[in-house]
């Protein structure tokens, strides 16, 4: 367990040296400051209340679920396995005393910690937005309700995240990872539409699950259905994406 | 005297047709082992296996007891390593590079660090990051993140590559130094033979994927007048019958 | 060791499948309330337009400011689908506060029409048998599907916000309710603007003049579905919130009810006529307008009065005449000229003096196409409709439309 954590830290510090998480956390506020303008336009333009304080997290989210966070999980993904994979890096942690799986499960975690870390900046700053411009429709109900849709927002993160991690063990360039990622992502998105009895074969169509948390009578099957797809699609992807890594050379 | 590393029935085809063949080795507790032989001969190759960096098709590494297959936790805990070329991450400080290394080893703190750093002469570069460094700089910090938890058994790859002269002397220094202090095991693979022969005091030829011969350096300046006719005539000898069958 | 690895990966990849496979087809089979919804609405039409020999339908839709009702339409439809006949009587009330009602009668041979306003029966007689099914299957329209694709990708992942709640007897209760937070707030602003436009209307009385903070505060539902899967009862409702110019809080509800009663024993009766306001029309079919009844009564002068501004007062000019010299079912000819009072002579001009000639339409026998050939033998189109009740005509002639002040409406000149 010590080894792990030790992997888990090295990854953790990696991730937060480097440029790339910061621009995602600048990206990430800048989102909000735009839709916060726009709502503000929309409302003195065309006299719509646009959102209450309690919807511009939901709001913010039903966005960024499907653009950024995937987005800089993706990079974020690739750059821990491409880009290390690609100047002998990997060399530098596997001469270390730590077996591949956990390296592996280090990088995966730390993945993790990352989307778990954009999601609660992205909760905590459109909940500051909310109250600030919108705080007119608060309530401890509300607010509830959104730590719930941005914490279950996490799992078809980390199920898209094991997809990438899978496409990095298979191709070796990072770029033809990231455009064969965003490629899986779209046609996903466009079968959803047209399979729609299928979409929730897709991790594409988890992305929006959080809603089934926000229903007035809750689902109970129809989460647990979906929440069995992601874990079985997150145990195949993170099998196989190890299987991958462990019989890399480098 | 202890067996710190035992490479058994070693063998690793790539698909181009090279790599290394049954390799054999013992390398002894105290043993500066010079691991010589020509380009493409296949010292990287079972450098690599040795390191867990490939698997072996047949065979096994044993470090300090440990399978470097199926222990490999274990077998690399007293191990430092550098493989073709000391890579360091671009992004953090030297300092910071020594860090990710440290976490894995309990006794390693702030202040060995720093020993380290000071040992391979970089200790005034230890904020800088390496996307700066020179070749030899970097080559100088590898060493510092091999050395760093106190390895018995120290496998470094051509770790001369880059270094000037100074470098160099500075680097068989330290080798002979850690070899006398802390009876550290050197496992090394060079093709500056001159080098190899003042520092190492056993050798070892690899040629075609094949080892040639293991001797110690007392018994083979005996027979030669220095180690690089040694290793011509052992070459050569080999050499004339290109394909023995494999 | 290698080989415990191998086994451990191989289980949890299988594990991982199994799981997947199992509970994707678990998934599929499982149609969720929206997909059930769905399905017996499409079954309701296939039956109500194959199946049923007749059936009533009730929809009712009202629309209420704070309890107060602004808006509502009240349609009760009866289709014999086995005699080809249906009916429906409506009252209306708009936003503001006109109302109106009526009732419609439709066989194979009639169309009947008629309203409280003017209390008159307009029947439209066919002399072809038209092809008249009495409902139609909207499923079966072409853009259903995309249609359908369209509300599916909307709806999303709200579908599973449809609760179903299943009955003893095979029937079962469908419900599903979503407040401010659960509805997309892209929709919520997009259909508020929509709802806005909508009832706003700044200038009448009863308008709802929402001007701030307007948004959809909930959207529910419940459907009951009898044991064949028949849809019997829709019942939708959306609460709507804002504030008018002058600060107070509306709370618009806008409640739609639909019901399908009498499946199977719905009589639809003609209605008897004897003693009633009737005014009768013959067409050929459905797809023709009615029949010119007896044009001759057309031959002679129409005219109307060519008025202009004098001396800041409106003052006659002249008149212009329409002369019909020869009518029948096929065509009609005449000549068009213009009259002037005295001292407004200057205004004549030979443009305004021309013979035409019209040929009238297939489909709406009513209606002519127009030759003129102006006396300065220049040739022009245009159109001539009669008004066979108002006893007026239209005549609308290219060129003499783009002059300012041109009346297209003429009455026959009495004298």
């Amino acid at each position: 367990m010590a080894v792990f954590q030790a992997a888990l830290l090295n990854e953790v510090e990696k991730l937060y040296k480097k440029k790339k998480a910061f621009v995602a956390i600048i990206l990430s506020l800048s989102m909000i400051v735009l839709g916060q303008l726009i709502i503000v336009g929309v409302r003195t333009g065309f006299g719509v209340r646009g959102v209450g304080s309690a919807e511009f997290p939901i709001l913010v989210l039903s966005v960024v679920v499907n653009t950024i966070l995937p987005l800089f999980t993706a990079l974020v993904a690739i750059d821990s396995f491409s880009g290390e994979f690609s100047h002998n890096m990997m060399r530098i942690t596997l001469t270390r005393p730590v077996s591949r799986f956990k390296v592996f499960s280090a990088k995966v975690t730390a993945i993790s910690l990352f989307i778990l870390a954009n999601l609660l900046l992205l909760l905590v700053f459109s909940e500051l937005a909310g109250f600030l411009f919108n705080a007119n429709s608060a309530s401890f109900g509300g607010f509830a309700r959104t730590v719930l849709a941005y914490l279950v927002s996490f799992l078809p993160m980390l199920v898209l995240a094991l997809g990438i991690v899978l496409l990095a063990n298979i191709f070796k360039s990072g770029i033809s990872v990231f455009f064969l990622s965003i490629l899986f992502f779209l046609v996903f998105k466009v079968l959803g539409v047209f399979f729609s009895s299928y979409a929730s074969l897709f991790i594409t169509t988890h992305l929006d699950w959080y809603n089934l948390w926000l229903a007035h009578s809750f689902p109970g099957w129809k989460i647990l259905r979906q929440l069995l797809i992601m874990a079985g699609y997150g145990i195949m992807l993170f099998t196989a994406g190890f299987y991958l890594f462990d019989k890399k050379e480098f | 005297m202890d067996k710190v590393i035992e490479i058994q029935n070693l063998s690793k085809l790539y698909p181009n047709g090279r790599g290394i063949h049954e390799i054999n080795l013992d390398i002894y507790q105290g043993d500066i082992f010079g691991f010589l032989g020509p380009n493409g001969a296949g010292k990287t190759t079972a450098m690599k296996v040795m390191t867990g960096l490939i698997r072996p098709d047949r065979g096994d590494v044993r470090i300090s007891g440990y399978s470097v297959i199926e222990d490999y936790e274990k077998a690399m805990a007293k191990v430092g390593c550098i493989i073709e070329t000391a890579e360091s991450y671009p992004y953090l400080s030297a300092f910071d590079n020594l860090k990710q290394a440290a976490r894995y080893y309990p006794g390693v703190d702030h202040k060995r660090m720093d020993e380290v750093l000071e040992l391979t002469g970089i200790l005034r570069y230890k904020n800088e990051k390496p996307r700066k460094f020179s070749l030899g700089m970097k080559q100088r910090l590898g060493i510092a993140a091999a050395i760093l938890s106190r390895p018995q058994i120290v496998i470094l790859d051509e770790p001369l590559n880059g270094l000037d002269v100074e470098g160099m002397i500075d680097m068989r220094k330290l080798i002979k130094h850690l070899a006398e202090t802390e009876q550290t095991t050197f496992f090394i693979s060079s093709h500056l033979i001159h080098d190899v022969e003042l520092t190492c005091n056993r050798i070892g030829v690899v040629y075609n994927g094949r080892m040639l011969n293991v001797e110690s350096m007392d018994s083979i300046l005996k027979n030669y007048a220095t180690l690089e006719n040694y290793f011509v005539s052992e070459v050569e000898r080999n050499g004339r019958v290109p394909s023995r069958a494999s | 060791m290698k080989l415990k690895k191998k086994t451990a990966m191989l289980m949890s990849f299988t594990l991982g499948t199994l799981l997947f496979a199992t509970t994707a087809l678990a998934d599929i089979a499982n149609k969720s309330g929206y997909e059930q919804l769905k399905d017996s609405l499409k079954l309701t039409a296939e039956k109500a337009s194959g199946e049923f020999d007749s059936f009533t339908l009730d929809i009712s839709f009202v629309v209420k400011d704070n309890g107060e009702i602004v808006m509502s339409q009240n349609q009760l439809e009866k289709y014999d689908r086995k005699n080809g006949a249906s009916e429906n009587t409506f009252s209306n009330e708009d936003i503001s506060g006109r109302s109106y009602s009526g009732y419609n009668y439709f066989d194979k041979n009639t169309m009947i029409g008629f309203s409280n306003g003017d209390n008159t029966y307009h029947v439209t007689e066919f002399t072809d048998e038209r092809k008249f099914n009495s409902f139609d299957n909207p499923f079966k329209q072409e853009e259903a599907e995309d249609v359908e694709k369209i509300a599916d990708a909307l709806v999303g992942s709200l579908k599973d916000y449809v609760m179903v709640n299943e009955n003893p007897d095979g029937s079962r209760e469908l419900s599903g309710s979503l407040s401010e937070v659960q509805i997309p707030p892209l929709v919520n602003a997009v259909s508020s603007f929509a709802l806005k436009q909508e009832f706003n209307r700044p200038y009448e009385q009863r308008g709802l003049n929402l001007s701030k903070d307007i948004y959809v505060k909930e959207v529910k539902g419940t459907a009951s579905v009898n044991k064949d899967g028949v849809l019997e009862n829709v019942l939708g409702t959306a609460v709507l919130s804002g504030t008018d110019a002058q600060g107070k809080a509306h709370e618009i509800s806008i409640e739609i009810l639909g019901k399908m009663t009498d499946i199977n024993s719905t009589v639809v009766t003609k209605p008897d006529l004897t003693g009633k306001n009737v005014v009768k029309e013959v067409a050929k079919s459905a797809e023709y307008g009615p029949e010119f009844s007896n044009p001759q009564k057309f031959v002679g002068k129409f005219k109307n009065d060519i008025v202009i501004e004098k001396d800041g007062k409106l003052v006659k000019a002249g008149e212009r005449i329409v002369d019909i010299t020869s009518i029948d079912s096929q065509s009609v000819s005449g000549r068009y000229h213009e009259e002037y009072a005295q001292g407004f002579e200057q205004m004549a001009s030979k443009d305004k003096e021309f013979n035409f000639e019209g040929t009238f339409e297939q489909k709406s026998s009513r209606n002519a196409r127009l030759t003129i050939n102006t006396d300065s033998s220049k040739t022009y189109n245009g159109d001539m409709f009669f008004d066979e009740y108002a006893g007026k005509i239209y005549f609308n002639v290219n060129y003499l439309l783009s002059r300012r002040g041109y009346d297209s409406n003429y009455s026959p000149a009495f004298e």
